[in-house]
């Protein structure tokens, strides 16, 4: 038992040589972010578990500012509280799906065995990370800065981005592109074509009504509207 | 050139007792600045419009009435707070809250002078200057959707439900066309920082003009970010969202008291702070010439005036035009805004390397104009192929 | 992270300012809540049906379309830091032209298949006929002061 929790404390040990302030910045936003994470999987009201989703979002950018990835805790709150949890609104929105699900019927019964499985692997792959590869940003200056070689954070991501993983940022337009085709086809209505421009319709002119009150009608000198052709019918005025 | 910006200099010695009471100082101030100017920007407006349509305006509470938004505020205090029973309560109480604290925290960094210094501390005058500096704003807009979209959904009610729909809608498209407004700034600027995109602007263009972005970027993103400013805070021509004619009171029907207040206040408060912003960005911030006897005092001024001519614009632009159709709003956005300021975008970075260049990305840009005008007729003829 | 402590400190005093204004108002404001004020606000009609539960899909592709967009932006943001301070302006603009281009077009594609036209199917008006017979003076009828005074 204790030669498994070894290698777990091993990996906490970082944890517990850094400052106070960090730590307690880091139990608060671990409290936020996982009981938004419990409100997503918990809440039966589809639009509870959005907003949950967006509290662990809002945790995990601060999260982020407080590992000085500042740019990234933009992108979280911009990219993904602002346009994706949107979009998940917009879809319960528009499905009328606003109403509680059941929590016991599973429609897809391997469903939940498998998620907690995926879940485990992601762990040990984090586990397996924080441990072997070297953090691209480096370690903390002196200053409490990350070292990026100068114009902070946004800069040095930048120069990643445009140079070692360029290709990958290429490839995210095709992904979009993708994207965008595949809302497309989803929207499109069944077996529709597209709206012929109406032809100009030939009309014989001797049959069409003459506008305002029948020449040989009786004027009352009040009534001339024609009550029919304006759509209150029967056409009966004072008399 | 490079500008890193390193934040606020008052915290380059960490966090004591006289840090920590001048981000208190500030924050007071800046919270106090802005209930102050939301009170007079309500009244501002109402005393302008009313010109433009020869009325005389509120004129009793105060001199020249300028009471009147207190006094309309203390009124919503005193009024029921009503809870319609269709409504989803917990989010239907959430909502002000999503829409008035981004509305306050925006205002955060925008750059109001220029430094001041205490004992041996030097402080910038703006709440706060992360580095990611116009982002903030940017995540602070994306965050104000939820409270008018929310707002509306948890009204349990047709209009407000109708106008949330639409706002968010409205709000989520303009919001693409603000961010590529403001990419071109962080293109000349190099950083996303408001305050190195103020000191960026310091200085003149060709001995004659200020060396403010408005004219360096060559207007385009300056207006394009007027006009998705504009769309962004549901003011008209752009008010759909509360098109009194269609929907009563659009996503606020619903609401009375004192959460109806908060809507109110948010929107004035957004109002205030994006013209702020478009001060910042496009037409240098605190800068101006002046007279260095007012010391910190001058770019402050500077700040307030440029600030007020553009809100008087966005009065002036509410007493004068009529609103747009929602098929126009969207068209404006999508098909005008978004790819006009990609383009313009792009073609700036081209005339940043050459002329040449420039040419070049003009010339491809040109190419794909005509396709989208293409694709514009074609889709016209399609309509209703998608969706519907 | 101590530059983010005065919007922290904005945050806190924005959220009490509006949880204080709630206690107020509810320590003010009377609470007298009838059927009729809290039934959903139609202008004085007693609602008779539920608010609609389904919007048109175009508002789904609306958000579909600012996704694309904001993730373009959100590239356009490093690269617009980097544009000046870079050894090789031209080759970062050819990588962002591709990608501009790539991103269009999927923009053009979402454009011709009409999905973000939200108006009416915009279609010609046949043009009413126009007869020679239709004159001022076969359509519009005066009335002489004979007729009126026959009519009195």
């Amino acid at each position: 038992m204790m030669a498994a929790l070894f290698p777990l404390l091993s990996v906490l040990h970082p944890v517990l040589a850094v400052p106070t302030i960090d730590r307690l910045v880091f139990a608060v936003c671990a409290v936020i972010v996982l009981s938004g994470a419990l409100g997503v999987v918990l809440s039966s009201n589809p639009v509870y578990a959005a907003l949950s989703l967006v509290l662990t979002l809002f945790g995990v950018a601060v999260l982020f500012v407080e590992e000085d990835a500042q740019f990234l805790a933009a992108v979280q709150v911009v990219v993904y509280a602002g346009a994706i949890v949107v979009l998940f609104l917009f879809v319960i929105m528009l499905l009328g799906v606003d109403r509680q699900e059941s929590m016991r019927s599973e429609r897809l019964p391997a469903q939940r065995p498998l998620a907690l499985l995926l879940g485990l692997a992601a762990l040990g792959e984090l586990l397996a990370l924080s441990r072997l590869t070297h953090w691209s940003t480096g370690p903390r200056g002196a200053s409490g800065a990350p070292a990026t070689g100068g114009g902070g954070n946004t800069a040095a991501l930048a120069r990643s981005i445009f140079t070692t993983y360029l290709l990958p940022f290429e490839l995210t337009s095709l992904l979009l592109i993708i994207a965008v085709l595949a809302a497309v086809v989803l929207a499109r209505r069944p077996g529709q074509h597209p709206i012929e421009p109406p032809a100009l319709v030939e009309t014989d002119d001797s049959n069409l009504p003459m506008p305002g009150p029948d020449p040989d009608e009786e004027i009352d000198g009040v009534r001339n509207v024609d009550a029919e052709s304006i759509g209150f019918g029967g056409g009966r005025g004072p008399q | 050139m490079f500008l890193a910006s390193a934040g606020d200099p008052l915290f380059v010695d960490g966090i004591n007792f006289a840090v920590a009471l001048a981000v208190i100082i500030k924050v007071v101030l800046a919270f106090a600045f802005l209930l102050v100017s939301v009170l007079m920007m309500i009244w501002f407006e109402r005393k302008i419009i009313s010109d433009m349509q020869n009325r005389v305006g509120p004129d009793r509470a105060g001199p020249w009435g300028i009471l009147q938004s207190l006094a309309d505020g203390t009124k919503l205090f005193f009024k029921e707070d009503l809870l319609p029973d269709r409504a989803d309560k917990r989010i239907f109480r959430l909502a002000p809250y999503l829409s008035a604290v981004p509305a306050f925290l925006s205002f955060a960094i925008v750059p109001i002078g220029g430094t001041i210094t205490f004992g041996h501390y030097t402080t910038e005058l703006q709440v706060a200057d992360p580095p990611i500096g116009i982002l903030f704003l940017l995540a602070m807009s994306a965050v104000a959707v939820y409270g008018v979209m929310l707002a509306g959904w948890s009204s349990g009610s047709k209009y407000p439900l109708l106008g949330s729909v639409r706002a968010s809608a409205q709000m989520v498209s303009y919001e693409a066309a603000l961010g590529l407004a403001v990419a071109a700034v962080v293109l000349y600027t190099g950083d996303l920082s408001t305050r190195a995109i103020v000191t960026g602007q310091e200085g003149l263009l060709r001995h004659i003009l200020p060396s403010w972005n408005v004219f360096r970027l060559g207007f385009v993103p300056f207006f394009v970010f007027l006009i998705a400013s504009t769309a962004e805070l549901n003011r008209p021509p752009f008010d759909l969202v509360e098109a009194e004619q269609e929907l009563v009171g659009g996503f606020h029907t619903e609401y009375s008291s004192i959460r109806f207040a908060l809507f109110f206040l948010a929107e004035f408060m957004n109002t205030i702070t994006m013209s702020a912003i478009v001060v910042t960005l496009f037409l240098g911030g605190p800068d101006g010439p002046g007279f260095h006897f007012l010391r910190w005092l001058w770019p402050i001024l500077w700040f307030l005036g440029k600030t007020l001519v553009l809100l008087f614009v966005q009065v002036w632009l509410r007493g004068t035009l009529p609103r747009l159709r929602y098929d126009q709003l969207m068209d404006l956005g999508w098909k005008v805004l978004i790819p006009g300021s990609l383009v313009w975008l792009l073609i700036l970075g081209g005339m940043l390397i050459s002329f040449k260049w420039g040419l070049i990305v003009l010339g491809i840009s040109v190419l794909f104009g005509a396709a989208l005008i293409r694709a514009r007729s074609l889709g016209a003829q399609r309509v209703g192929e998608v969706g519907s | 992270m101590t530059q983010y402590l005065p919007i922290l400190a904005l945050f806190i005093v924005a959220a009490l300012f509006a949880g204080l204004s709630f206690m107020a108002s509810g320590l003010l404001a009377p609470y007298r809540p009838t059927d009729a004020k809290s039934a959903p606000y139609e202008c004085g009609i007693v609602p008779d049906r539920e608010p609609a539960e389904r919007f048109p899909v175009r508002f789904y592709l609306v958000a579909m379309l600012f996704i694309i967009f904001d993730i373009e932006i959100i590239f356009l943001y490093p690269w617009a830091v980097i544009f000046k301070e870079t050894a090789s302006p031209v080759f970062l603009l050819v990588e962002m032209l591709t990608f501009a281009a790539t991103v269009f077009v999927a923009f053009i594609y979402l454009i011709s298949h009409g999905a973000l036209d939200w108006g009416p199917l915009k279609r010609l008006r046949p043009m009413a006929p126009i007869s020679p017979a239709r004159t001022s003076e076969s359509t519009v009828r005066r009335i002489r002061p004979a007729a009126r005074d026959e009519a009195a």
